[in-house]
């Protein structure tokens, strides 16, 4: 496998390199960045703004309460699903054996990743009507994204949008429950808690935490051919 | 990987017993795909979303199929198009587009092997969660059969699906296409339905509807009329020209297929297209009948409009309470929630000789707004028979057995001794009195519905007006409720045809 197309990521990844050229980035800065064009993560910023913008537009249409409480959360699990993705490795084995930095580097980039979802969905329903407001966001943001971290470590950084795109479907049940009882109250299920609930907030801070611990340590998992 | 040197790349000669090209082709797509790690995925979501919704459902198989339709649509849909996109997307995410094209077969046929394997594994997971929410029900189900329209509509949208994700990962190869057509696929499928405004709404070809939108759980469609095909058929019509559509584009931008494969693919993706826009048409032509399904003229069956022959279930009371057979579970609590009524009333000349279940009738209201009732009086023919509704035949949440026979105790009953004594609107003091009375011994409220429970709207066997707490009329309901069973019915058989006809006073009441 090879990093095609990230020119100078092997070396950046692994910490390699002399001082930088006048009038370049520092080493430690490069690498962030470099670290950060290898696993996409531009595009993913990319996606996120692009999900931010949807939700704006799609909040100044006039929804019914079905659709104004699932609305959010289909573009919720855009992102979490982007912030997924970005942790599939181009650079395999040699990256893992060689860069003492990885672990850093990967729990910034998706905290960033994450925190720059939330604020741009939570900025996205300023002035409208956003249905469950900005706590709702952080909460199901941070939720999903783990889950997809989770997914990232089991079946590869490439699949990892199945854990938040599955739970947006079981969110979407859960808030559709709640007027066609029985009503799921499991905080579980978090989505379909309201936005101040403590179980759901602790239970997404949970998924989040392992989720973000996991890639932390070990990365995701680099199915072969990927 | 290189040839050695003076080596001829030939043709495998097919031996007798194996399989053609096309279907080693498709073996192997089949053991290389996606959708196979993804069927978990959309299994355990049928089973949360739908699986459980559905059981929790009375036995019915016109709620259950309705439930399967929509249910497992939104549960198959965000993995189909997941893994097709993902599929569509592997040649260009492996930058092994070069290598392929170099193979006998053309870029079109091996997508097309890829794209039916994902459709396969999609559809046997479907096939088999069907078959155990089909096979539960029809161990609970006391009357009828399966609905197949409903499970071929979403079995119609798997293929649809997958080949819109296989086209946009064919298109757009890259990590991100995968997740953004799934979330596409919910969001399309899920909120589409916001569009919908009344019967004849072209949006109701979503595969998504199964019945007259925002509507929600009905239990009275389809059990004493046929399920409508029209609309499943323009949803089915509209879902394979959007498949045919779709897998015919794939083969139009430029490749090694050459033009005389972009020929016919141009005419299938047109014919297809003409075929989805027919479908779209024809379902803006529908109109909600009075039997509380979509009929589209161009597509309808007026055989369709018969009622379906069935043998009631009845109760051997006195005056017996006959049921539609998938009701049949609700005969016990019926006759429980009537038998006290049903007892006050027996041998009164005029009483029913029997409580007839009887078929709800739809009447479509401004917006998505649907008005559902009894067609004609409650009480038909000679000797009477009372026509009932149950609650659980009117739209909304399945209500429990005892509900249900609250419900028919505080509605039904009332209006039975009503029609008896004359009591409805408009009535005498004394039949308003006698009316009272008679539900008063029969252990009923006067007048309303118990807390919890909502009154249905007219025509569904309304209590009458009761007469108001301190008024002669409710002290005379009172003594008169107050007599020996016998003392009342001797007194209303010698008495009730002039009690009907208004020639009875307060006074004259015992």
């Amino acid at each position: 496998m090879t990093a095609r197309g990230v020119p100078g990521a092997t070396a950046a990844a692994t910490g390699a390199g002399g001082p930088p050229p006048v009038g370049q980035l520092p080493a430690g800065l490069r690498l962030v960045r470099l670290h950060a064009a290898s696993r996409r993560a531009p595009a993913a910023a990319m996606a996120i703004a692009s999900c931010a913008i949807g939700l704006r537009i799609a909040l100044a249409w006039s929804w019914d309460t079905y659709g104004a409480l699932q609305l959010p959360l289909v573009f919720e699990a855009g992102c979490a699903a982007a912030i997924a993705i970005t942790t599939a490795s181009p650079l395999g084995e040699p990256e893992r054996v060689a860069g003492r930095r990885l672990p850093f580097l990967r729990l910034a980039t998706t905290v960033a990743l994450t925190v720059a979802a939330a604020v741009a969905l939570a900025a996205a329903g300023t002035g409208a009507h956003l249905a469950g407001g900005t706590l709702d966001v952080l909460r199901n943001v941070a939720g999903m994204t783990g889950l997809g971290l989770l997914c990232a470590a089991v079946l590869g950084g490439g699949l990892a949008w199945v854990g938040p795109v599955g739970y947006l479907v079981a969110g979407a049940y859960g808030l559709y429950t709640q007027w066609h009882g029985p009503a799921l109250t499991t905080p579980w299920l978090w989505p379909a808690r309201p936005p101040h609930d403590p179980g759901a907030a602790i239970c997404a801070g949970v998924v989040f935490a392992i989720g973000l611990a996991v890639i932390t340590v070990r990365g995701a998992r680099d199915p072969a051919g990927e | 990987m290189t040839a050695g040197a003076g080596t001829v790349s030939r043709p495998v000669p097919v031996r007798p017993g194996r399989w053609p090209a096309a279907g080693r082709l498709l073996r192997l797509e089949l053991l290389n795909n996606a959708m196979l790690w993804l069927l978990p995925v959309a299994v355990a979501l049928f089973w949360f979303t739908t699986y459980r919704k559905a059981m929790a459902m009375p036995p019915l198989w016109n709620m259950r199929a309705r439930a399967l339709q929509s249910g497992a649509l939104l549960a198959f849909a965000s993995p189909v198009a997941g893994a097709a996109a993902w599929m569509g997307s592997r040649e260009g995410r492996r930058h092994t587009t070069d290598q392929v094209t170099v193979t006998a077969r053309p870029r079109w046929v091996r997508q097309l092997a890829t794209w039916a394997a994902t459709t396969c594994w999609a559809m046997v997971g479907y096939l088999g969660c069907v078959a155990v929410l089909y096979g539960m029900t029809a161990r609970q189900a006391t009357w009828g059969g399966p609905l197949w329209w409903p499970a071929a509509v979403a079995a119609a949208s798997l293929p649809a699906l997958s080949a819109l994700g296989f086209a946009a990962g064919a298109a757009v190869p890259g990590r991100f296409t995968a997740p953004l057509a799934t979330i596409a696929a919910f969001f399309v499928l899920g909120l589409s339905t916001q569009l919908i405004q009344g019967s004849q709404s072209y949006w109701q070809v979503s595969p998504l509807v199964a019945a007259p939108w925002d509507i929600g759980p009905d239990a009275g469609v389809a059990t004493f009329y046929h399920y409508l095909p029209d609309l499943p058929i323009a949803q089915v019509m509209f879902l394979a020209g959007l498949t045919v559509a779709v897998l015919g584009a794939l083969a139009l931008p430029g490749g090694p297929g050459g033009t005389w494969l972009r020929r016919p693919a141009a005419a299938i993706t047109a014919a297809g297209l003409l075929a989805a826009g027919t479908a779209v048409a024809l379902a803006g032509t529908g109109k909600l009948d009075a039997h509380g399904m979509i009929a589209i003229p161009a597509l309808h069956n007026a055989a369709s409009d018969r009622p379906v022959r069935y043998t009631p279930v009845c109760s051997h009371t006195r005056i017996p309470v006959c049921l539609n057979p998938a009701y049949a579970g609700y005969l016990p609590a019926t006759v429980g929630a009537l038998a006290p009524v049903l007892t006050e009333v027996a041998g009164l000349p005029g009483a029913p000789v029997r409580i007839s279940q009887a078929a709800a009738t739809y009447r479509q209201g401004p917006g998505n707004s649907v008005g559902v009732g009894l067609a004609g009086p409650s009480t038909v023919g000679r000797p009477p028979v009372f026509r009932l509704l149950l609650l659980d035949q009117l739209p909304g949440p399945a209500m429990t057995t005892s509900a249900l026979a609250a419900a028919l105790r505080s509605n039904a009953g009332p209006a039975i001794v009503a029609g008896v004594t004359g009591g409805g609107r408009g009535a005498s003091p004394a039949q308003q009195a006698v009316t009272a009375a008679l539900i008063m011994a029969a252990r009923g409220p006067a007048t309303g519905s118990p807390a919890g429970i909502t009154p249905p709207g007219n025509g569904f066997g309304m209590p009458p007006p009761g007469p108001a707490p301190g008024s002669p009329a409710y002290a005379a309901a009172r003594r008169f409720a107050a007599l020996p069973a016998s003392t009342r019915h001797t007194w209303l058989v010698r008495h009730l045809a002039a009690l009907r006809a208004g020639r009875i006073t307060l006074a004259q009441l015992p």
